[in-house]
């Protein structure tokens, strides 16, 4: 082994006895060159759709799906070829996404997307990676070819000018809005929107630093320990938070919030005599006076129940912190003017309180479309922006807050 | 009375005049016929698809005529309501030309507006019409603002996603500007405002425990005034009657007496006879007196649920001392005190109370109990008396305020159904007329408060507890929408009409609001254009093509159509439209639910297959049982009140400190009320205007073929007892003269034991076709809102009490004057003379 080491050390440290240095140095430079032409050669034939399509999983799943769509056939027979979206224009970050791309290579190899199923079930993470990467630069490979800057927004449907308009005017990153424009859309079991899945791109990037306060972006599960293994509740999406620490792949978030002293106690509210759900905790976690601090009590005249302010500190994992509720709120108004207008004209936010909002939004959202986690935010953002926290006219069950049903 | 006749004659002519023009479609085959015609066996499946709130239909075309319509082959219960298609669709009574009232024409908005009602229209062109509709709006938005302008909420537009005429009325017209808008419906006005605070949700519109669920589980159902086989044959999409299939296992059931089914309710209903069920008498309005004494009963010999009231529920405590007489009234409220009320006798009211005890019972109220003054309250005794029998979440227990409404019960496929055509304008965009200065008046008023507004402008009335100030608007818009039916009292709508400036109406027939109206449009019937619809509106059941059956008949167009040329005069008809045609936009509705259900793994094929085709449907859902989750974890599942817990006594309501809404539910005397009650000496008889038979509210009344088959001498038909005929020397068949102090009617009397001594009915819905304007005048139809009672249910919801209504009934003698609620309008020139058809 030793003699090894020794004839390869050698082999490079010591000058040549028999060759001349002109010959090492050309032969050098043609190999240099012919291993450049090979790593160019390489580049360019990986770069090509037929290299691309070569593995059965691209071959079988992406590209039929992708010939379906008018990036791959249209009137004026300009086709997107998958390194046209997937692989950077310039030669630096082509050279780092090819790195990359390695690990598609693994997962080929291994067979982790081997089938239509396993490619199905894996598709969302596949997806995020992409759309993240796209949110990172802006979806640049998509404005090699349409740029804001070259677009006529007078040419454009009305709605879409509103929406183009103030896109371009924030420089947004086209992906934002257009995902599975070439390919299916993952499968998101309970049909979670898609629309949260920027913000949960934006959380990962977001910085998050001990003693300020954050919002959730998608529900969390709380733990005790740092190593995140036992379970004691749940936090809520938009819920704000203190964070304590980070340590890994765990942050330690502190929760100040409400909760009726009825029962376990276990859904924990944002404000005072407000219903609106911001953690929900486990049975016998909830009354776990090394867990919970109860700082204050108060009577809710409105119903006679009693009120505790309560505090407590858990573990959950990091990155679903972002440091604005202002984006989460976008998406619910979003779904909310959508999915509520469809039968009816929707009310304004204000003009219900708080306390009214879940038992209309109820007895509506079935005729909805709406999914489960989308509705929760909904409600939350209803609830949150209803007349006791509005500075409008409009009290507790105004005039404007009975349904504008077009029900009989 | 001239003008009057004049119309009547015009009618007349417009109505034999189609019928030389279409003689075989009026008289059309039954739709049913098919089973009775052997010999002709069609593949209807080859027809034409569309939807309606009476079913999915196929539709035999030749020539541009409907011909022929049959139920969709999927409905094993289809209604008879679709014979009434074809003569909807061909009705003497279609608005063919845009038409505007002969006064209005000449002076505009300074029109004599005591002419309103006369039936005189001058025929104008499209341009035209909408020029001075768009002219209108103009004027109002700059000389007075939105708080002028009411646009009035739309009810049951006629099916179809893409062209629901409320969305078009409200996008187009909020395009240019902002105006008043209406607060909840004349259906559930009471039940949804007051539930939510009960039991955290509107409960009249949910989804109800599944029937198989039912049926499996419960051994005693009380239908609470209630009739569901009746009120199942509409749906609010295009309708599946799937429902009905559990009612014929229901209907085995209690024949097997596996399950005892009792039906509570003056009148022995259409559901009781089918199903053969116990009949339960109470004295009318007196539901909340019998309630009470139950729940005096459970209390007394301790047959309530204890721990279910101290687990799920709060206030009991507050509420059993009125139950005890230990309150204001000091009166205890046992079955003795209730009987004499409610006419139940003692020992029945204790046996009730035993068998919804001893029993898994499954409560299901109608909403009739709720359209009466002090309506909010059997509602809420109704959920108290539920709390206290502890069943509310188990299988086949507690409360339900929907099962007889668009086949609830029925389990969802879990599919999503198709969104509609935009109703707001885009987001980022503004009105024309960007104006939110609404003068202190409320720009929402609760929806039968809007005569109100007009005979009492800047009265602050209770609502909800918060005040609005009633808005005396000066213009109205209705589409697809009947006002001149669903509003109670019209004589006091006569005059507060008369305050009116302009009145635009858009609606395919001429009903009684075109009549009352300045402008009418018309719009083309669901079955002359291109849409989606959903099929069945809890099950989720399917996506159904409404295919165009014809043309547009004479100027009739889409309201797609109308709010597009509207829009375009202030040039944002491209915005309103998005630049997509009708194809484009039923494409697009399909493929993003398609897409959606596309995330749940439920297939649907593309829109070419699905068009030609016709229909997707989806599959049974699970079964679920209402409130299950409540039960199982109260406090992650809270329900929507303030406190999250059911509410026998609320707080916030008490706070509001209503002398007819209190803290808890409450007996009240009503204005007036048969048998014994206040006014029953000079009208004894209690007038229930019930949701029709054979017509969905005023809509198909017009369909001759149809009303043929339970008119009376050309009359709406009033159901009386065989007691009261006789007492009065009525006979059935006979003219009668319905009247009270607010109004009369012609009606043909139908004598059916159904109906108990001091009970008659009109069902709501029937055209109203007064004898000429003025106020007072003898509706010649029997449209049973001529002598209803406009008054509020009470300071929480404001909503309608059309079941508040007392009239006598006499034999009608002498010559009866015709019936003018159909037909259209008499056309006239701008000179006033009547222009002769063609």
């Amino acid at each position: 082994m030793r003699k090894l080491f020794r004839f390869i050390a050698d082999l490079f440290l010591r000058p040549s006895v028999r060759i001349g240095l002109g010959v090492l140095v050309t032969g050098g430079f043609i190999a240099g060159v012919l291993s450049w032409q090979g790593f160019n050669t390489a580049m360019e034939a990986t770069n090509k759709e037929e290299f691309c399509i070569s593995c059965h999983t691209m071959h079988d799943n992406l590209l039929p799906e992708l010939q379906k769509t008018v990036h791959w056939n249209n009137r004026s027979g300009v086709r997107a070829r998958c390194p046209d979206c997937h692989v950077p224009h310039n030669f630096t970050d082509k050279v780092a996404r090819k790195m990359q791309a390695s690990r598609e290579v693994w997962g080929h190899l291994v067979g982790t997307i081997g089938t239509r199923e396993k490619f199905k079930e894996h598709r969302l993470v596949l997806a995020q990676r992409e759309w993240a990467r796209f949110s990172a630069n802006g979806s640049k490979e998509c404005r090699a070819c349409h740029d804001y800057k070259d677009m006529d927004f007078d040419k454009m449907r009305p709605s879409s000018q509103v929406a183009m308009r103030s896109a371009a005017a924030r420089d947004q990153s086209c992906v934002d809005c257009h995902k599975g424009v070439a390919h299916q859309l993952p499968e998101m079991k309970g049909a979670r929107n898609p629309a949260f899945d920027t913000l949960v791109s934006n959380a990962s990037g977001q910085s998050v630093s001990a003693g300020n306060e954050y919002y959730l972006v998608v529900p969390q599960d709380l733990f005790a320990d740092e190593a995140l293994t036992q379970r004691i509740g749940s936090v809520e999406v938009a819920t704000q938070v203190k964070v304590l620490e980070t340590k890994g792949d765990a942050q330690r978030i502190e929760l100040a919030l409400w909760r009726k002293n009825k029962g376990y106690g276990r859904v924990w509210y944002s404000n005072f005599g407000l219903n609106i759900t911001s953690a929900i905790l486990d049975k016998e976690m909830a009354r776990d006076a090394g867990l919970v601090n109860v700082l204050a009590s108060q009577e809710d005249p409105m119903t006679g129940l009693e009120w505790q302010q309560v505090k407590a500190s858990a573990w959950m994992r990091k990155g679903s912190l972002i440091d604005s509720v202002e984006p989460i709120w976008t998406i619910a108004r979003a779904s909310y003017n959508t999915s509520c207008s469809v039968c009816h004209r929707q009310p304004d936010e204000a003009h219900f309180d708080t306390n009214t909002w879940p038992g209309l939004f109820a007895g509506m959202v079935g005729f909805t479309s709406i999914d489960q986690d989308t509705a929760r935010v909904v409600l939350k953002y209803l609830q949150s922006h209803s007349s006791d926290f509005s500075t409008s006219q409009h009290g507790a069950g105004s005039p404007e807050g009975a349904l504008q049903t077009a029900r009989p | 009375m001239n003008y009057s006749r004049r119309g009547f004659l015009k009618a007349m002519g417009v109505m034999s005049g189609t019928a030389l023009l279409a003689p075989g479609l009026l008289t059309a085959r039954p739709a049913f016929a098919a089973d009775e015609a052997p010999g002709v066996s069609e593949d209807i499946t080859t027809w034409r698809i569309s939807g309606s709130h009476f079913g999915a239909i196929r539709a035999k075309v030749v020539g541009d005529r409907v011909v022929d319509v049959r139920p969709f082959e999927y409905d094993k219960y289809p209604t008879e309501m679709i014979q009434g298609i074809v003569g909807l669709i061909y009705s003497s009574s279609r608005v063919r030309y845009p038409m505007v009232r002969l006064d209005w024409y000449r002076k505009r908005h300074l029109s004599d507006t005591t002419q309103r009602g006369d039936n005189r229209f001058v025929r104008v062109s499209w341009d035209e019409a909408l020029d001075m509709f768009y002219e209108e709006l103009e004027r109002i938005q700059k000389d007075h603002g939105p708080w002028a302008l009411h646009t009035g909420g739309v009810g049951w537009r006629s099916v179809g996603q893409m062209h629901s005429c409320g969305n078009h009325m409200v996008r187009g017209v909020g395009m240019h500007g902002r105006s008043v808008g209406t607060a909840g419906d004349y259906s559930t006005g009471a039940g949804q405002v007051i539930l939510p605070y009960i039991l955290g949700s509107t409960e009249v519109y949910s989804q109800g425990t599944s029937w198989e669920v039912i049926l499996r589980e419960s051994k005693l159902i009380v239908f609470w005034a209630n009739d569901p086989i009746k009120n199942l044959q509409v749906g609010w999409n295009t309708e599946t009657h799937e429902a009905y299939a559990y009612y014929e296992q229901l209907k085995e059931k209690v024949a097997d007496k596996s399950i005892q089914v009792i039906c509570l309710d003056p009148v022995r209903s259409k559901t009781q006879n089918y199903l053969a069920a116990e009949h339960q008498y109470v004295n009318p309005m007196t539901d909340v007196p019998l309630m009470l004494a139950i729940a005096h009963t459970l209390v007394k010999e301790d047959l309530y649920d204890k721990t279910f009231l101290d687990t799920y529920t709060l206030g009991f405590d507050r509420f059993l001392p009125y139950l005890e007489g230990k309150t204001e009234d000091q009166v205890e409220k046992t079955p003795e005190w209730a009987a004499a009320i409610c006419g139940v006798p003692a020992e029945r009211i204790r046996e009730l109370a035993r068998l919804m005890a001893k029993h898994r019972t499954q409560l299901i109220f109608g909403w009739a109990v709720q359209r009466q003054q002090h309506g909010e309250q059997p509602y809420w005794m109704g959920a108290v008396l539920a709390a206290m029998l502890g069943q509310i979440g188990l299988p086949g227990g507690g409360i339900s305020y929907s099962h007889h409404y668009s086949s609830v019960g029925v389990s969802s496929s879990g599919a999503a159904m198709p969104g509609a055509y935009p109703l707001n304008v885009d987001a980022g965009r503004k009105p024309k007329h960007d104006n939110t200065d609404f003068k202190g008046y409320s720009s929402v008023v609760p929806i039968a408060r809007v005569i109100d507004a007009l005979l009492e402008p800047g009265k602050e009335i209770d609502f909800n507890g918060a005040k609005v100030k009633l808005p005396p608007y000066k213009m109205a818009i209705f589409s697809g929408c009947n006002q001149w039916h669903r509003q109670q009292q019209r004589n006091r709508m006569k005059e507060a009409w008369q305050k009116l400036e302009t009145v635009v109406a858009i609606d395919y027939n001429w009903t009684a609001t075109c009549r009352f109206a300045d402008i009418v449009l018309p719009a083309c019937t669901p079955f002359e254009r291109n849409d989606i619809d959903a099929y069945g509106s809890y099950s989720n059941r399917g996506v159904i093509a409404m295919q165009k059956l014809i043309d547009p008949l004479y100027h009739s167009r889409s309201d797609f159509d109308i709010f597009r040329g509207l829009t375009r005069r202030f040039d944002r008809d491209a915005e309103y439209t998005r630049g997509m045609d009708e194809m484009q936009w039923v494409e697009k509705l399909y493929e993003d639910c398609r897409a959606e259900n596309g995330l749940k793994d439920i297939a649907m094929p593309p829109f070419a297959e699905f068009w030609k085709k016709g229909y997707v449907l989806f599959p049974e859902g699970k079964s679920w049982v209402r409130h299950a989750d409540f039960r199982d974890d109260a406090e992650l599942n809270a329900l929507g009140t303030p406190s999250g817990f059911i509410e026998i006594f609320s707080r916030k309501i008490e706070r509001y400190g209503y002398a007819d809404c209190k803290g808890h539910p409450v007996w009240m005397e009503k204005t007036e009320r048969s048998h014994g009650g206040p006014g029953s000496d000079r009208h004894p008889l209690w007038l229930q205007s019930v949701h029709p038979d054979k017509r969905l509210h005023s809509q198909l009344c017009e369909s001759e073929p149809l009303r043929s088959t339970y008119a009376i001498q050309g009359r709406e038909p009033v159901f009386i007892g065989p007691q009261d005929a006789a007492a009065r020397g009525i006979k059935h068949g006979d003219l009668v003269r319905v009247f009270n102090d607010r109004g009369q009617l012609l009606a043909g009397a139908h004598v059916s034991d159904n109906f108990p001594t001091g009970v008659v009915r009109i069902q709501e819905g029937a055209w109203y076709g007064p004898t000429g304007p003025e106020i007072g005048a003898l509706d010649t139809y029997g449209d049973p809102n001529t002598v209803t009672l406009d008054i509020g249910s009470s300071s929480l919801a404001q909503a309608t009490s059309a079941n508040t209504c007392l009239v006598e009934i006499e034999k009608f003698i002498g010559v009866a004057p015709a019936v003018t609620a159909f037909g259209g309008p008499t056309e006239v020139d701008p000179d006033g003379r009547k222009v002769m058809a063609p």
